[in-house]
């Protein structure tokens, strides 16, 4: 069959497509957006403010669109945030870029071959946009914007105290972040209760991007969505939740410490494996000539029976009273368990069980005759409880120095339906990928780095490996945050028409620069533009009240006058959006700038089945 | 077979909320949820397109699942209200209407979400403060409060179709079974017992009854035979949960030799008679199994007058090991220990309609009770087993929280009266507070007061008025045939809760539900009155729905896009 031969997408195409999402990201965009109800293919509802979630759930077929969508997934997996952004901006960039090669004076009238210079003059303005973008960029954020932010201060994460009563500067940021996330209405209960975990799980002696990749990577067993409770109900609690129910009746034993082991293999040891062969005789009947013995199949049951209750014997000898197993045990095990009051926890999935091992100490056995002293877990208590529908095992563990958390605790997560609890348990995670990229850029430019790598194939992308040095100089300092509200934005606007008067004063020859820079700090005004949506008065005021920051403090050194700074830039705050930390926002430009610089080749390609390689 | 299936694009509907389609079905939903809400409701016919089995009700949790809609707003307010349902059993109706009113009102006036949830958060703390006049609390010694809350849950479903008496009856028998699920142990932590539900048709419902202990049917005739035989006091009781049939264990995965002229299966079965002989020698009367029992087996137990009972299934396991103190037994090869045997105080057969049940008293105390609910025909005996584990569950979660609200839509009006006076003493500080301008809160807060008005004003269906007094606030009707228009003039009424009474002595004001009225400041009641309330409702369940109701809400008109897959 032959493929159906697309339309060779223009320019006009690309910006088209690309208006569509930006209309449907809109939606949920800034301060006053809203959310995205969606189903999933099974029929259940679903509600989002995340950008990919949306995304996602469009199910594009138009090979473009699902190209951008790609990209910003990527985008999104390392940085927990700004995949609206990310839509946004691009879309701004292409029409700026087609604004300015329409306009190009060099562009002759007859139809075709103006249709090709545009094309052509939008593919250089592309090309010299992204060399700009990956070699001055970092240096001009450094510049121009990093001095205007502050540093999430170390003792959010650590075990330091700090100062009673004052909002911890990780809360305002989550608060922000939730509130994009969630709406306004959670966002100030949410970044509590998230700062609550935080400050549990703080860990001794490490940086804080240890903890924060250790409840990254342990989120999912960590919380228990719980529906039909409206979300102040959801709270924290001591230990660990393990989701699963005792396989026996508990028989609950008051007195602490509680002695776990965590089982992998089955308790009952398997009689026959594949090969072995039974022989069966008639039982009592044995021949005195002949050695060998004939046992009868009721021996043979009553010998594996012995055997198992030996190993119960011994379990309790070791003063085991909780069983946590990874597969199912038989009925006979559960019987002789009831009758030891051992209580037995079957199929707990292995995620649960390796974080059960990390903060009892204990190792997993799988064999019940090789039990040490080590894997032997000290419980404080283990005790069924009742969340929702399910019942499920509740551990706390004993406080012991070997540990390395502080206060080991679990999240339970209530909501009006699982659609609510689905969505606040991915905002939670993508707050928690968000403050790890925050803490962890270098992490963030390597990862970028491979990505592009494996993806392109276009020269441009091979050719940027070599920069990637100035970038991590620039996003070298960890936890960089900038007030929300666009001001990042704003900065690096005015940083960027600096810059290029600055050239252009210096190199008359090199007009691109001036050019390209315009181009960039006019688009990315769209983004505050639209934050400020609802009022462009608020979107004016804020402008100039940081220009006027701006200029005064230019003529100071960096960090000196953090007070004045400061107020100014609270007063922004109160009409704010989000904070947004700044590391990823580099990363944002750079992205969208390889994106276009791809999709504008592909309005060259002359053939459907170029096309098609390139998309695929 | 896994083939791959192109995936087809989503439809997406922008502001769905402005869409007159959606309006429509939230329209229509709200219509259908508000004429079930009462004692009075109208019911439903639930039947699928195919003609399948139609179903009489009234309960938001049938309607709801059974509503499917094409539009995920309604599936997002349905699935919201189920999980409460779900979780407490009681005021789904109530936080629907609520949330669908809310949607309405908000949508005309077009007052920020914030307005809502602040006065949600002024309508919790109410109704948890001390001082609150619309809760009383429950007095868990005497069981009046106990059975008024609980007539309210029987009588507020009417597809039980049940006469006056018959809902006393079946609230006192529901108390009854509740109470013998609490055990009477000493301090620490408490676990509640189980209530087992058995139905008889065609009897009347005042021959419905509760027996402490377990009924279990039995068919089989030996069984029952051996019952009237057995006198000793207590019985023995064993309990296996292993299958007694005489197959093979479980031996893996490995090969069989059997030896010519060797009979495995007697070898086992002479195994499982010595293992009866020493459950016999053990003085066991009552031999239980969950799964089959060999015949040899059996008819050699009834021959030393052990009494057999196979198959009983996995369900009933637990109430039986809970009932009789024994542990169940999987082991065919070791002795059984003294501890894993059991005792039942007396065993006896007891005729239900066409039901033969045998009756196991347990020994000691035990928190296992069973209901027989008699109705006069299916449909209605479902509906009412249902209704009687709704009570349960109410019951259980005044245990944990012993209050209770004033029925009757008493405590929405008086509710609404008080957040509309606290508001309005508050408005400067609120409304800077939420970031909006005065009439802007007093606008949201009229609407939040209005839709709890009107979920009070639904409780009738008669086409009387609704009316509240100005001195309480509580929720009046007056009969569509009565005589005088003004409340005033009528002597003798009673508001929807009981606790207030109108009378020549008393000088008392009313006006109509959702007119304007100067707001005032709800009176408590007197504390010590000797009038008990006719109607409770319970104060968990309805608080939780009030939260739900206002958050789906919420939800719901922050929807900006909808984005359906149509895979």
């Amino acid at each position: 069959m032959m493929l159906p031969v697309a339309q060779l997408p223009h320019l006009e195409h690309v910006l088209q497509t690309v208006s569509v999402l930006e209309s449907v990201v809109l939606s949920s965009f800034g301060p006053e957006g809203g959310q995205v109800l969606f189903t999933r293919d099974t029929g259940q509802a679903m509600l989002s403010r995340s950008g990919t979630k949306i995304l996602t759930a469009l199910r594009l077929e138009n090979p473009l669109a699902r190209m951008i969508v790609a990209s910003v997934l990527n985008h999104s997996t390392v940085t927990g945030d700004g995949s609206k952004t990310f839509i946004l901006l691009l879309a701004s960039l292409l029409r700026m870029i087609h604004a300015t090669a329409c306009k190009e004076p060099n562009v002759s009238h007859t139809y075709n071959p103006r249709k090709a210079a545009v094309a052509s003059t939008a593919r250089h303005l592309a090309k010299r946009l992204l060399e700009f973008a990956l070699e001055d960029l970092d240096d001009l954020i450094a510049v121009g914007v990093v001095p205007y932010g502050c540093c999430l201060p170390r003792e959010d994460f650590t075990l330091k105290t700090r100062p009673p009563k004052s909002i911890p500067c990780v809360q305002k940021l989550l608060a922000s972040f939730f509130h994009s996330r969630l709406g306004q209405t959670h966002c100030d209960f949410f970044s509590h209760l998230t700062c609550e975990l935080l400050d549990n799980w703080k860990l001794k002696n490490d940086h804080p991007s240890v903890a924060l990749q250790f409840i990254n990577d342990n989120l999912p067993t960590l919380h228990t969505p719980v529906s039909g409770f409206p979300i102040s109900c959801s709270r924290l609690i001591e230990g660990q939740v393990i989701h699963r129910d005792f396989a026996t009746s508990c028989i609950r034993s008051d007195k602490p410490p509680v002695a776990a082991v965590i089982l992998t293999g089955c308790l009952q040891p398997t009689l026959l494996r594949a090969g072995e062969v039974l022989e069966l005789g008639c039982g009592d009947q044995q021949t005195a000539e002949n050695s060998r013995k004939e046992r009868s199949i009721v021996q043979f049951s009553a010998w594996a029976e012995k055997s198992l209750e030996c190993a119960i014997a011994n379990l309790q000898s070791v003063g085991v009273s909780v069983i946590l197993s990874a597969v199912k045990q038989s009925a006979a095990v559960l019987a002789l368990a009831a009758q030891a009051k051992i209580c037995i926890v079957e199929c707990v999935s292995e995620d649960e069980l390796s974080l059960f091992a990390h903060l009892s100490g204990a190792k997993p056995v799988a064999d019940c005759w090789m039990i040490e002293p080590d894997n032997i877990a000290t419980l404080t208590f283990c005790r069924p409880i009742l969340l929702g529908a399910h019942r499920y095992v509740h551990v706390a563990f004993h406080d012991s120095d070997k540990r390395p958390v502080v206060k080991p605790c679990s999240l339970i997560i209530c909501g009006a339906g699982e659609g609510q609890t689905d969505q606040y348990a991915c905002a939670l995670h993508d707050a928690i990928r968000m403050l790890l990229s925050t803490w962890e850029p270098t992490g963030m430019t390597a990862s970028k780095r491979t990505l592009q790598c494996n993806k392109s194939k276009s020269s441009i992308a091979e050719k940027q490996i070599p920069n990637s040095t100035s970038s991590q100089r620039c996003l070298s300092m960890p936890g960089c945050v900038v007030p929300a509200g666009g001001i990042f934005e704003f900065l690096l606007h005015h940083a960027l028409l600096q810059h290029g008067h600055s050239c252009s004063a210096s190199d008359e020859t090199d007009m691109d620069i001036l050019a390209v820079s315009q181009l960039l700090a006019n688009a990315l005004l769209s983004v505050p533009r639209q934050i400020y949506s609802h009022s462009p008065r608020c979107f004016l005021q804020t402008q100039t009240r940081l220009l006027r920051l701006v200029q005064s403090h230019s003529q100071r050194s960096g960090f000196a006058d953090k007070l004045e700074q400061d107020t100014v830039l609270k007063e922004c705050e109160d009409t704010s959006e989000c904070t947004l930390d700044e590391g990823y926002r580099a990363c944002i430009y750079i992205k969208i700038l390889t994106c276009h610089q791809r999709r504008l080749c592909l309005t060259q390609a002359s053939s459907p089945s170029a096309v098609n390689t390139i998309c695929f | 077979m896994s083939r791959f299936v192109r995936k087809a694009p989503s439809v997406c509907t922008d502001r769905p909320l402005n869409n007159s389609d959606v309006s429509t079905k939230l329209r229509s939903l709200k219509q259908l949820l508000t004429s079930c809400l009462g004692p009075t409701g109208r019911l439903k016919h639930v039947q699928n397109n195919i003609g399948g089995h139609v179903v009489t009700t009234s309960s938001s949790s049938v309607l709801l699942t059974s509503v499917t809609s094409s539009q995920p707003i309604i599936d997002l307010i349905s699935s919201s209200i189920l999980h409460h349902v779900s979780r407490f059993s009681d005021c789904g109706l109530f936080a629907a209407v609520l949330c669908l009113s809310l949607i309405q009102e908000a949508k005309q006036s077009g007052v920020s979400r914030q307005v809502n949830k602040h006065l949600l958060s002024l309508c919790t703390s109410y109704l948890q403060h001390e001082h609150c006049g619309c809760r009383v609390p429950v007095d868990l010694s005497s069981t009046q409060d106990l059975i008024t809350l609980s007539l309210s849950v029987v009588s507020s479903k009417p597809a039980c179709v049940l006469t006056e008496a018959e809902a006393l009856h079946v609230s006192r028998l529901a108390v009854r079974a509740f109470l013998l699920t609490v055990p009477c142990g000493g301090p620490g932590p408490v676990t509640l017992g189980r209530t087992l539900s058995v139905g008889v048709e065609g009897a009347s419902v005042l021959h419905s009854e509760v027996f402490p202990g377990l009924l279990v049917e039995v068919r089989d005739v030996f069984c029952l035979r051996t019952a009237e035989t057995l006198r000793s006091d207590p019985l023995r009781v064993v309990l296996f949960s292993t299958s007694l049939a005489g197959d093979l264990c479980e031996l893996g995965d490995g090969i069989i030799q059997v030896h010519p002229g060797v009979d495995t299966d007697s070898q086992i079965l002479d195994q499982l008679l010595e293992l009866c002989e020493c459950v016999i020698r053990d003085g066991v009367k009552l031999f239980v199994c969950q799964k089959v029992v060999h015949p040899v087996l059996q008819q050699y137990l009834r021959r030393h007058g052990v009494m057999v009972m196979e198959r009983v299934g996995l369900s009933l396991m637990e109430p039986l090991a809970l009932l009789t103190g024994a542990l169940p037994v999987a082991t065919l090869h070791a002795t059984i220990p003294a501890k894993a045997y059991g005792t039942v105080k007396e065993v006896s057969v007891k005729e239900f309609g066409s039901k033969t049940m045998l009756h196991l008293e347990p020994a000691g105390e035990s928190a296992i009770c069973t209901m027989t609910l008699c109705h006069r025909n299916e449909t209605m005996l479902s509906e009412l087993k249902v209704v009687c584990q709704q009570t349960e569950h109410v019951l259980r979660l005044t245990l944990k929280e012993p209050s209770a609200l004033l029925g009757g839509g008493c405590t929405e009006t008086h509710l609404a009266a008080h957040i509309r006076h606290q508001s309005v003493q508050e408005v400067a500080e609120s409304a800077s507070a939420l970031g909006c301008s005065q009439t802007e809160y007093l606008l949201g807060v009229e609407g939040f007061c209005r839709s709890l008005e009107a979920v009070a004003a639904a409780l009738h269906h008669d086409g009387g008025d609704s009316f509240m007094d100005l001195t309480h606030a509580h929720h009046w009707t007056r009969p569509a045939d009565a005589m005088t228009e003004n409340m005033e003039d009528n002597s003798a009424l009673c508001c929807g809760c009981g606790m207030v009474q109108s009378g020549p002595t008393v000088d008392m004001k009313w006006t109509h539900l959702n007119t304007e009225h100067p707001e005032f400041s709800p009176a408590a009641l007197l504390k010590d009155r000797a009038v008990q309330p006719r109607v409770l409702d319970s104060f968990t369940a309805k608080l939780n729905a009030l939260q739900v109701a206002v958050e789906t809400a919420n939800l719901v008109l922050d929807v900006r896009f909808v984005i359906q897959d149509t895979n």
